[in-house]
């Protein structure tokens, strides 16, 4: 039986890898987005003016309440009714960028704010401007409580991904599903598949969570 | 204050026998063959440089931690090393001994979702069986009596930290303790209040309490402790008479030790031979109090900083 | 309002993902509890146990985790229906957040605490009932709030194995006309939801302010 399962596995193993190969690439894209709006929405967030504030608050508000799915079917379906025709792996990256900008927004101001108000203080008093305060004096501080929530969101992008099955993307997801429907054991695909998203999720944990710890140690 | 506070007596005359206990943390070892006896109605006091392992020798007396080896005997009841005994202490026992010694901790530890009132009734009614009314009835005879009548309704987090320790040691004290063990009690003060509770452990000394008082004041440990007991580098180097450890050390780590606490608030004083007794000569009694805790604070950081 | 189709379908759907999102979280805070427990205070071989289900919830996708339930257990004869492997599935899931809530939530209580019962002579259960427990809960509120939301969310994944919840009738409406407008009319939808949801976190929270150190 298990020499059933280990040859079946050997016939879909280098198919599955190239799936988890878009599945990684929509991933790491979709992640630049993200990364870079939620740069922009937290520094609304944190800005000077209500009304910038207003917008940053809003988009996280919405954004945040809104399943994921949904936001993809918008991306996908849903702009073409105003002309906008995204293909298939555009609409991902876009749908997982928007998405998750609204977690690092929030990731990139609770880690802004969690930097003691002195530490602020003490920059103004040495005369350093807004940004040289920002750059010199906060965010290195910030970084360590940044760190930790976005390896999280990271390893939560990574599964997510697994919805564009649902738009016609060839992803690991959508190759394990067409392979159950071929040999008629779903359950030894979707082994398969899991052992697979398991190892990307520990590795990333794992590995990215040693990091932090070299990190930390430097930083005291 | 507290004269309601009764101090039971068990037969023999010693309250507490530590018979070359070793302590260990993993494979580091914090003490080893630590010996020291509290008679009844007698206020030991334990001192030393931080990290010595003050704190986790006396909770092992009330077995918030095990210890490897050697035996403790608190009033009556024998606790053996993990090495040396098959089973640790029973249940009973260590619900006894728990209830005969009260604990006052550095950081108050006040439950922060109950009231001051139902902080201190709450051990009588779970572990004593007292009722709900009795309890804190008496709750609120101890807390008017150490000057808290007005803070009875209030929850911790609204008391300043002198009169949080005020409450922890009512809470202690509710259980009608016949040994307080304090940690520390005051290092966590702001100094204007530190005399408030400092009072109310003289008020406890006064009425007989036996006591093991760790702590950094070295002005009120000569004042009020017949015993003090140097801890330093996993041993106890030097017990004794209080003024006579305090003025004239005789080993040299209690020397250096001493020297440490003492010099740096009095460069002019003379060094060679450090001595409490020269300090009072040279200094006012309230000044060198607030120096000490002030001095004893930045070495404590500064050996932080090191670690 | 006119707005050129019938939306009353999709509050049907609404009303589905609701009640599947309720189930879910009831199901998943009790046995959540329970896993906490065992994880912050159980046998070794079990707490082990409990990390690899925690781990293998997180770890795998969720739509995967669904397509197991429902197609993968078919190849042991085993044939549930839309509905029956989508709301195992939320508790499935569920579970697993909630038991890291729980674990959290008791490891978060300063020990201080814990000592200063023992060393008043409160009993271990004593101490858990009565000192870190009630602390525990104080903390957990606002992880609680977000886990409700999550739930609520997770419901739009049952669409995909064709249970009718919100986004089933929205792109039932959807293939017919103006999909954008059907699609911000289910956004909304959540919206709702969700900030009803926030709302009651904030309040809850606040109640429980007693409990802040
Ligand atoms: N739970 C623990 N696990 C491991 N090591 C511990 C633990 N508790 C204390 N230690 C170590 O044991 C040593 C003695 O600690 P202890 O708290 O008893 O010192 P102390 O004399 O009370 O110092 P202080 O004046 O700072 O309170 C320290 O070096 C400390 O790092
Ligand atoms: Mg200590």
């Amino acid at each position: 039986m298990f020499a059933g399962i280990l040859t079946l596995w050997g016939q879909y193993f280098g198919n599955f890898l190239g799936g988890l190969g878009i599945s990684l690439e929509i991933t790491v894209a979709g992640l630049a987005f993200a990364l870079v709006a939620g740069a922009g929405f937290a520094a609304l967030r944190l800005a000077r003016f209500r009304v910038l504030r207003l917008i940053g608050t809003a988009y996280v508000e919405v954004v945040r309440a809104t399943p994921m799915l949904l936001v993809l079917y918008i991306m996908y379906f849903g702009l073409g009714q105003v002309g906008i025709k995204l293909p298939a792996y555009w609409a991902a990256v876009i749908a997982l960028g928007t998405f998750y900008a609204a977690q690092f927004t929030e990731i990139f101001r609770g880690g802004i704010q969690s930097v003691d108000r002195g530490q602020r203080e003490a920059a103004d008093a040495l005369g350093l401007s807004r940004w040289q305060r920002l750059r010199k004096v906060v965010l290195p501080q910030a970084v360590m409580t940044i760190l930790l929530p976005s390896t999280n969101a990271l390893a939560d992008i990574i599964k997510d991904s697994s919805l564009v099955i649902t738009i016609g993307l060839s992803d690991l997801m959508a190759r394990t599903y067409e392979a159950t429907s071929a040999t008629f054991e779903p359950m030894d695909m979707f082994l398969l598949a899991g052992v697979m998203y398991l190892v990307v999720y520990l590795l990333l944990s794992r590995v990215l969570g040693r990091l932090e710890l070299n990190v930390q140690r430097r930083h005291g | 204050m507290f004269s309601d506070v009764m101090v039971n007596s068990t037969p023999s005359d010693i309250a507490v026998d530590i018979r070359s206990v070793t302590k260990k943390f993993g494979e580091r070892t914090i003490f080893g063959d630590v010996s020291l006896q509290v008679r009844q109605g007698e206020v030991v006091a334990l001192i030393g440089p931080s990290g010595a392992g003050k704190s986790t020798l006396i909770r092992c007396v009330n077995c918030l931690t095990p210890f490897e080896s050697g035996s403790i005997m608190v009033l009556g009841h024998e606790l053996h090393g993990t090495n040396e005994a098959k089973r640790g202490p029973s249940r009973e026992m260590l619900k006894s001994i728990r209830t005969e010694t009260g604990m006052v901790f550095q950081s108050f530890n006040l439950f922060p979702h109950m009231s001051v009132v139902d902080n201190v009734a709450l051990a009588p009614v779970l572990v004593l069986g007292t009722s709900r009314e009795e309890a804190r009835e008496q709750a609120r005879e101890l807390l008017c009596s150490i000057g808290l009548s007005h803070r009875v309704d209030a929850y911790p987090r609204h008391l300043s930290g002198g009169e949080q320790q005020r409450v922890a040691i009512c809470r202690a004290l509710a259980m009608k303790p016949s040994l307080m063990l304090f940690d520390e009690p005051t290092s966590a003060l702001d100094p204007e209040l530190v005399g408030e509770v400092l009072g109310a452990i003289r008020a406890l000394v006064d009425r007989g309490m036996t006591m093991m008082l760790v702590t950094h004041e070295m002005m009120f440990a000569r004042d009020v402790a017949d015993t003090v007991a140097v801890m330093a580098d996993g041993a106890l180097v030097e017990i004794g008479p209080a003024r006579q450890v305090l003025d004239d050390p005789q080993t040299d780590r209690c020397k250096s030790f001493l020297s440490r606490v003492l010099q740096q608030k009095a460069p002019s004083a003379n060094t060679s031979a450090p001595s409490m007794g020269a300090q009072i000569a040279a200094d006012a009694p309230t000044q060198e109090h607030e120096q000490a805790r002030d001095t004893d604070r930045k070495r404590k950081h500064a050996e932080e900083v090191e670690r | 309002m006119n707005i050129g189709f019938d939306t009353s379908q999709m509050l049907h759907g609404a009303v589905l993902t609701v009640e599947l999102a309720a189930g879910g979280v009831g199901v998943s805070l009790v046995l959540g509890a329970l896993g906490g427990l065992a994880r912050s205070r159980g046998p070794r071989w079990l707490r082990w146990l409990i990390v690899g289900y925690v781990e293998l919830v997180r770890g795998l996708p969720q739509i995967l985790q669904l397509f197991i339930l429902y197609f993968g257990l078919t190849q042991f004869g085993i044939n549930l229906s839309p509905f029956t492997a989508g709301f195992i599935w939320m508790c499935f899931y569920g579970t697993g957040y909630a038991i890291e809530i729980f674990r959290a939530g008791i490891s978060g209580v300063h020990p201080g605490q814990l000592e200063a019962s023992t060393a008043l002579g409160l009993s271990r259960f004593q101490s858990f009932r009565r000192v870190v427990l009630p602390q525990a809960v104080a903390r957990m509120v606002p992880p609680l709030t977000t886990f409700v939301i999550l739930e609520l969310k997770n419901t739009t994944l049952l669409y995909i194995i064709g249970v009718p919840e919100i986004m089933y009738h929205a792109n039932l409406l959807a293939s017919n006309s103006q999909p954008l407008n059907i699609y911000l009319i289910a956004v909304g939808f959540y919206l709702v939801m969700n900030m009803t949801l926030g709302r009651l976190g904030a309040y809850v929270e606040h109640k429980m302010s007693w409990a802040k150190s």
